[in-house]
């Protein structure tokens, strides 16, 4: 009879399929030997996902377990690959905020923004004031759109349903107020190069305010919902930390970043729009567990409504748009433009060779990144919490698989 | 009439009333729930959605029944049933008044625990038999709560077993005329409430079917009339741990201060008005709270509940030992 | 935001790095060298004084000749950022930098599967987004279907 042991794959071995030498693991890194121990356990390979319930979209993720406990995870991407970086290069640059809209669709209005500004920077466009301010603001409200998302996801993935409907309902409130100024709810394609497509309709301040007045309110309300409950706070402090090292070693950005204490801010360390002209604070958090990114991400929220209430109040005269061709064609170069998106840095590095469509298109997604951090910080951890990290991590496969 | 058709009747009502209950108990979980959350829950179904359970329930019955190809297909046929007889047979010893009742037995607490206890062994074997892997997790979480939580909670009964001198749930109800024993065995009332909880797998301790981590748990490969059951025996072990609660810290069909010959024809009335608000808590915690996680579960258990409910019957014990040398001596 | 040129080549000068070009171009302070000293090149960056800590992305181009994959470092403690950019021929091998910068681990599977490159001390040089039999979809010589293709489909 075969040992039965031999029936057990470990991730490791799939892992080691192509047979390089890997040569030793970096300082931060640790590799759980796989297969089984001198105790009698099974260990089990356990496939999450795509179409598991709580993996955030198509996540897929190989985990090796002990009993609950993780001791190997290999994330699996491309569930949601539509060769964006492909398709950019047969299109216009002013098209280029419709495939952005599709990469983080949760909040579009971000990838538009890195595609303006790095088509701006290849036009060298002189982007007028208001326009500067409308994108400030609409960028600050998509901000707040998504990152309710992720707090009524980060709910639900720790087994809350509550949240989940009143932040919804917050959420719908927006999406009305970016339907009224853009057309459209996710996929705005509103930004372009040189400003954006529509000056602000008549009225939307006093909406924009109106909401603001009850989001006040419901803000603090659903931070009591979630992180005042203790059952809560048993779930997240501690867990899933990230070391400064670790976060930098995987080039981690946004709030995931700031929670391990780095405090960089795309928004505050490369002003972009009207960024250099607002009063914000970037919040940082000390551990880097769970909690410390939910705080972070919960006083960005604060920070976000801030500064759509000074947008609004300093709001200029003029035009929304720069006068720019209609068909676009850059001088020959290559630029790189980010934007603080929901989720961390989203770059675009574009390459022109002076014809209408962009010769190279790259797009930085920071989910991608946060992907990569899962597999290493998941073992050690109970099965339950993996589902807790991958919400804490705020990851979007839109933007991960592109 | 002969006896035998008596009981047969009488188990056919108990199982009418679990069916009819599942019935209630869901929409009321949709219409709760959905108001929690700022919606509305089912509206379409006949006037504010009453009819959507029922028409649920024709869907399960004439839903195919998918047998995966792997599954154990003796366990995994029995397993449903194994959950759903126990559950049934826990109504035996509820006491809806002093007359009505199925069977009036003398060991009644006991019964319904023990017929409780049988449910685990069903959902281990529903995990087991399902051949897949969150199945699997699912009915071992299931199985192991169940069981770690069994002690806290017939030690949370305990003491007012010791205080009554009866595990029968007339007598229990009896010795409440003049004050629920929810006031005198607060601590008691509390463990018992979280080891309820936990035996019911309902949030935030609803491990075993935790939809954001084990997909659906033991139940994933379950479809039509067998999920149903299984479905259905959930709610109908929430109405039996809300009955027991009820009858144990809540005076059963009594209200204090009111004569009995008051209370004695609306007797079901109250008692089955203070289930469904024991079942209304449960629901309001569910539609609240997180999930906690296994190991923190299982340190609660051991390490809190047991402790605690022990202590809590020693001093019962030496309280009722000091009443009766001192003023009840006489 | 820019670091000093000098200041970079006289660190890969002392790391062993010849024929390093460092120039001010629109991207910023870029740096070109050959692929095989990429390696000792970003280790000497990182270690440096100039605490290149960060790869914060990692991408391949297909020039029409060969394939020109470019690094993107950031120093967090300076506030600078720095491109390196290499080449490597159709069908080359591209050294996994992992060891140095751990963020690299995707993005390179992603690039190796999307330009045809083969990954070379890769802990698991699997491919990440696509199927196997997938042409590299990057390349310039791949091209994707014309409006009028998919309608006469």
């Amino acid at each position: 009879m075969s040992d039965p042991r031999d029936d057990v794959i470990s991730v490791g071995a799939l892992a080691a399929e192509g047979t390089h030498s890997a040569g030793d693991p970096p300082a931060g890194i640790r590799r759980v030997p796989s297969g089984v121990d001198g105790l009698t356990t099974e260990h089990l390979i356990i496939n999450m996902g795509p179409q598991h319930p709580s993996t955030h979209g198509v996540l897929r993720l190989l985990i090796e377990v002990d009993g609950e406990e993780v001791l190997a995870a290999e994330t699996s991407l491309g569930y949601l690959h539509r060769g964006i970086e492909k398709l950019a290069e047969s299109r216009k640059y002013h098209q280029l905020g419709t495939l952005m809209d599709r990469g983080d669709y949760v909040s579009g209005m971000h990838g538009e923004q890195a595609a303006a500004l790095a088509t701006e920077k290849l036009l060298e466009v002189t982007v007028p004031d208001k326009a500067r301010y409308i994108r400030t603001l609409v960028a600050e409200l998509t901000r707040l759109a998504s990152h309710l998302v992720w707090y009524g996801t980060f709910g639900l993935d720790t087994g809350a349903m509550g949240q989940f409907l009143y932040a919804v309902r917050d959420r719908e409130v927006l999406l009305d107020i970016l339907e009224e100024i853009s057309g459209q709810r996710m996929m705005f394609n509103y930004i372009r190069p040189g400003g954006v497509v529509a000056d602000l309709p008549v009225g939307i301040e006093k909406k924009i305010l109106d909401f603001l007045t009850d989001f006040d309110v419901h803000l603090e309300e659903h931070h009591a919902l979630l992180g005042g409950n203790e059952i809560f706070q048993m779930r997240v402090k501690g867990i899933g930390t990230i070391s400064r090292e670790m976060a930098l070693a995987f080039a981690l950005s946004g709030a995931n970043l700031r929670a391990t204490g780095v405090g960089f801010d795309v928004r505050r360390d490369r002003p972009y729009d009207a960024y250099p002209d607002l009063d914000f604070d970037v919040p940082v958090g000390s551990t880097g567990d769970a909690w410390d990114r939910y705080m972070v991400r919960m006083e960005e929220m604060r920070q976000s409504v801030r500064m759509v209430r000074q947008c609004i109040e300093g709001m200029p005269e003029g035009d929304f748009t720069a006068k720019v061709p209609k068909v676009i064609r850059p001088a020959e170069g290559e630029v790189y433009a980010s934007v603080e998106s929901s989720r961390g840095e989203t770059g675009v590095h574009l390459v022109s060779d002076g014809s209408p469509e962009p010769y190279r298109y790259h797009y930085r997604g920071p989910s991608l990144f946060a992907c990569q951090v899962l597999e290493e910080i998941l073992p050690g951890h109970l099965l339950a919490d993996v589902v807790m990290m991958i919400g804490s991590l705020d990851i979007m496969l839109g933007e991960a698989d592109r | 009439m002969s006896p035998l058709l008596i009981v047969v009747l009488r188990v056919l009502a108990a199982i009418g009333l679990m069916l009819a209950n599942g019935v209630v108990l869901i929409y009321m979980l949709r219409k709760v729930l959905g108001h929690l959350h700022v919606r509305l829950g089912p509206m379409h179904m006949g006037p504010k959605g009453v009819l959507q359970t029922t028409m649920d329930v024709l869907k399960l019955l004439t839903k195919e029944d998918v047998t995966p190809t792997n599954v154990d297909k003796v366990l995994f046929f029995i397993a449903p049933a194994l959950v759903f007889v126990p559950a049934l047979m826990a109504y035996a010893a509820i006491p809806f008044s002093e007359t009505w009742r199925i069977t009036d037995l003398d060991t009644g607490l006991l019964y319904s625990f023990a017929a409780l206890s049988v449910i685990p062994i069903g959902l281990l074997m529903a995990g087991w038999a399902s051949a897949n892997k969150w199945s699997l997790l699912g009915g071992m979480r299931a199985a192991g709560q169940q069981i770690a939580y069994e002690v806290p909670l017939l030690l949370s009964v305990l003491p007012v077993v010791m205080v009554v001198g009866s595990l029968n749930m007339s007598d229990i109800v009896a010795a409440q005329s003049g004050l629920w024993f929810v006031i005198p065995q607060l601590p008691a009332f509390v463990i018992f409430a979280i080891a309820g909880l936990v035996e019911l797998n309902q949030t935030p301790f609803d491990m075993s079917e935790a939809e954001s981590e084990l997909v659906a748990g033991f139940a994933s490969e379950y479809s039509a009339m067998k999920f149903g059951l299984l479905f259905l025996s959930e709610f109908s072990n929430s109405f039996i741990m809300s009955a027991i609660g009820v009858t144990v810290f809540f005076g059963g069909w009594m209200i204090p201060f009111v004569p009995a010959e008051v209370m004695q024809p609306v007797a079901p009335v109250i008692f089955m008005t203070k289930v469904y608000i024991g079942i209304f808590f449960m629901m309001w915690i569910r539609g609240t709270f997180p999930r906690v996680r296994i190991d923190q579960l299982m340190q609660l258990g051991w390490k809190w509940l047991i402790p605690a409910s022990l202590a809590w019957i020693m001093i019962t014990g030496l309280v009722i030992k000091v009443w009766q040398l001192g003023p009840g001596a006489s | 935001m820019l670091p000093d040129a000098t200041a970079v080549s006289h660190i890969l000068t002392a790391a062993g790095v010849s024929n390093a070009v460092v120039a001010t171009e629109t991207l910023g302070v870029v740096c070109r060298l050959e692929a095989a000293s990429v390696l000792r090149a970003l280790e000497a960056l990182r270690d440096g004084e100039l605490d290149f800590r960060v790869l914060l992305d990692f991408l391949g181009a297909d020039t029409g000749e060969e394939i020109e994959v470019t690094y993107h470092l950031r120093s967090l403690t300076r506030d600078e950022e720095l491109f390196i950019k290499a080449t490597v021929a159709y069908d080359g091998e591209l050294r996994s930098v992992w060891n140095i910068y751990a963020s690299a681990l995707m993005p390179e599977r992603e690039t190796a599967e999307l330009l045809g490159l083969s990954l070379v001390g890769h802990p698991n040089p699997k491919r990440l987004l696509t199927t196997d039999g997938v042409e590299p979809l990057l390349r310039k010589s791949v091209p994707i279907r014309t409006v009028e293709e998919v309608r006469n489909r």
